[in-house]
Formats: C-alpha cells, structure tokens, sequence
C-alpha cells in the first residue's frame, strides 16, 4: 500500500457507518443539486446525479469510468438506469467492498467492477470508455495534466469528461490561504494528500491534455446547502456517530463549518465539463 | 486499413488540391511546406482536410511536425490503427 493511500484512506476509510449516520441513502459525498427550495438531500443528490449522466452524455449501455467513485453513487446509478458498464476506481477498501457489495445485491455484478487503488496506477486500452467522471477526485491527484492526458487516451472520440472540484477562488488566494492553519487542518487531518487549485489550474490541465472545455458549471450554492444538510444530519445524529468514534460528530461539525464558511470568499465548486475532440 | 500506396495517393490529391499544384509534381519525399504556394495556414488546412477525409484525428506533435508526404500518410496509418 503506498503513502498516497494511507492519506487518502484517513478520511475515506473511516468507518462506513460513519458516512451511513449523516449522507444521503446512497451515500454520495460530493455536491447535491437544488431544483427548488423544498427540495431535501436525497431528492438534490438524485437530480446531482441526473445532471452528470447528462453532462456526461451518457447513452444506454455504454462503457463508463468513474474516478474515485467513492461510495458507488454514480456508478450503481449509472449502471442500474443506463445499463451501463461502469468501471468505478477507488483506492480505499471499504468503499470498494461496499460498492461491489451494493452492485451484487442489485443483480448489478456484470456491470459493475471497482479496480482498488490509485487511479494513477489503473490502466486500459486506449478508447475503451464512452464517458467519464471524477466528482471531487482530482483534489487528490498531484499532478493533474498527467491525470488529464490519461483520461484523453481512455477515452473515444467525442466523449465527454465531467470533472467537480472544489477549488481556490484565484491563484491569488490560494498563494494567500494554501498554508492557514484551516486549510492544513482540512488537507492534513480530512483529506490527505489534496491539493485545492483555482479553476484556471483545471483549465489549463485540460487544455494542455488536449481536451476542448464544453461547459462550466458553478455549483458553490449547491455545496453550501449540501454540507448544511450535512451538518444538520450531524448534529441530529450526534449520540449515533460518537459511539462509532468518540469525538467524530464534533470534528466533522468542525471540518464541515470551515469547508462551508470559505465559499465564495476562498473557495468555489465547479463542474467543468471536457470532451476529447478539436 | 488503406494501403500505404493508396493514401500516399489520396494525401498528394490533397495537398495538389490545396496548392494548387499537378499532383504529378509531388512525390513521397515531397516537403510540404517546401511547395510553391505553400505556409503554415494551408499546411493546417491539408491536415484538417485529411482528418476529415479519414475522419481521424491527428495528435498535436504530428500536426505541427509532419514535413513530407511520407510522414503523413505515417501518422495516418497510426491514427487508423489506434481508431480500430
């Protein structure tokens, strides 16, 4: 197991029940998407998902790649209402058994398969998968223009490639607040081995990959409401998380508060959608 | 996959077409940018229009690179063979 694991595996090999107590039923932990002001979690991480499969222009039964695909959100939505063959890649065990887990209950098996570990370390033939994501994986990934001309070379022509990141508000403010002790806290104690760039970054990585850049989507609001929701379910479930792990419901409050409090002043969260083509 | 005969021929029709030239006075070995006529707008242009023909596309390095008839019809035959 490399170091990149161990890091990435803090926070994402906590416990599952931990995730269980504050996420939505399919346990997404990325951004939602509110159509309406009624709308609750698990309604906004059903139209999150929506969303995707169209910026992804997902078509039934084709062949997709999900990096870092987490919990299986994606994956197993992908593959139980596109008949897709979703190709999920994480580097942390417990989501991976429970991704594979989740696709055999469902009678999903065949179109469903996790590769363990580091996207760095996956390969397939060039071209093999019709669409692509990454929701909030990237942060993870040092060197994004390799990441990005990898992803080029999987995919055919004309497919798309939607990336979500949570990113600095500038270049500006990242040389400004890279090293505060807020952001250490969230990138040494949460994340692990994350790396928060302005869009400019994504762009350029894409851009050098050789990708056209189809669309921009800002979605800070969304995560705001998301990690309120979140920290609502927290606080709800307090008693729950701190039997799991004493302490817990107090150290996601204090990680969610400060991801919350920086949008829009430090922080932003776009979905930049790429396509392989001239 | 074309022979390499066969775009060799398409590929000369191509740049004769654009240039503005006999295709008889190009040959293999032929520099494109060395023909009468020729600069770097319509040497893109020769690319985009076998691209199209062969609906391929070309990496950058080859793009830009490509000098001879010969390399062309080179990148071609790769691009077919990665599209397969």
């Amino acid at each position: 197991m490399t170091a990149g694991v161990v890091e990435t595996n803090q926070h994402y090999d906590l416990d599952p029940a931990i995730f269980e107590q504050f996420l939505d039923p399919m346990r997404k932990y990325s951004s939602a998407l509110y159509r309406t002001a009624a709308d609750d979690l698990a309604t906004a991480q059903r139209h999150k998902l929506r969303f995707v499969a169209d910026r992804m222009s997902v078509a039934d039964g084709e062949a997709v790649l999900d990096i870092g695909c987490g919990w299986g959100a994606l994956t197993l939505f992908l593959a139980g209402r596109y008949d897709c063959t979703v190709t999920g890649v994480t580097p942390a065990r417990r989501q991976h058994d429970h991704v594979v887990g989740t696709a055999a209950t469902r009678g999903l098996t065949d179109r469903v398969r996790v590769h363990h570990g580091m996207f760095e370390d996956f390969d397939a033939p060039r071209g093999s998968f019709a669409a692509a994501a990454a929701l909030g994986s990237v942060v993870h990934m040092p060197d994004l223009p390799a990441v990005f001309a990898k992803v080029r070379r999987l995919l055919r022509r004309g497919a798309r490639f939607y990336v979500s990141e949570s990113c600095f508000r500038s270049a500006a403010i990242q040389a400004e607040f890279d090293a505060r002790p807020g952001t250490d806290f969230v990138r040494d104690s949460i994340f692990g081995n994350g790396r928060l760039r302005p869009l400019s970054e994504l762009v350029a990585a894409a851009e050098a990959a050789g990708f056209a850049v189809d669309a921009v989507d800002d979605l800070t609001d969304h995560y705001r409401r998301t990690i309120d929701h979140w920290i609502e379910r927290v606080a709800a479930r307090a008693p729950q998380l701190d039997a799991i792990r004493d302490g817990t419901a107090a150290d996601l409050t204090r990680y969610l508060e400060i991801a919350n409090a920086g949008w829009g002043y430090t922080t932003k969260h776009y979905g930049v959608t790429l396509r392989n083509a001239r | 996959m074309p022979a390499v005969a066969e775009i060799t021929e398409v590929v000369i029709g191509i740049v004769a077409g654009e240039l503005g030239v006999e295709p008889a006075s190009l040959a293999p070995d032929s520099d494109l940018r060395a023909v009468e006529g020729a600069d770097s707008i319509r040497v893109l242009r020769i690319i985009a229009t076998i691209e199209q023909r062969y609906d391929i596309e070309l990496e950058d390095a080859d793009v830009f690179g490509v000098s001879t008839v010969d390399e062309v019809v080179t990148v071609v035959r790769a691009a077919l063979d990665g599209a397969r």
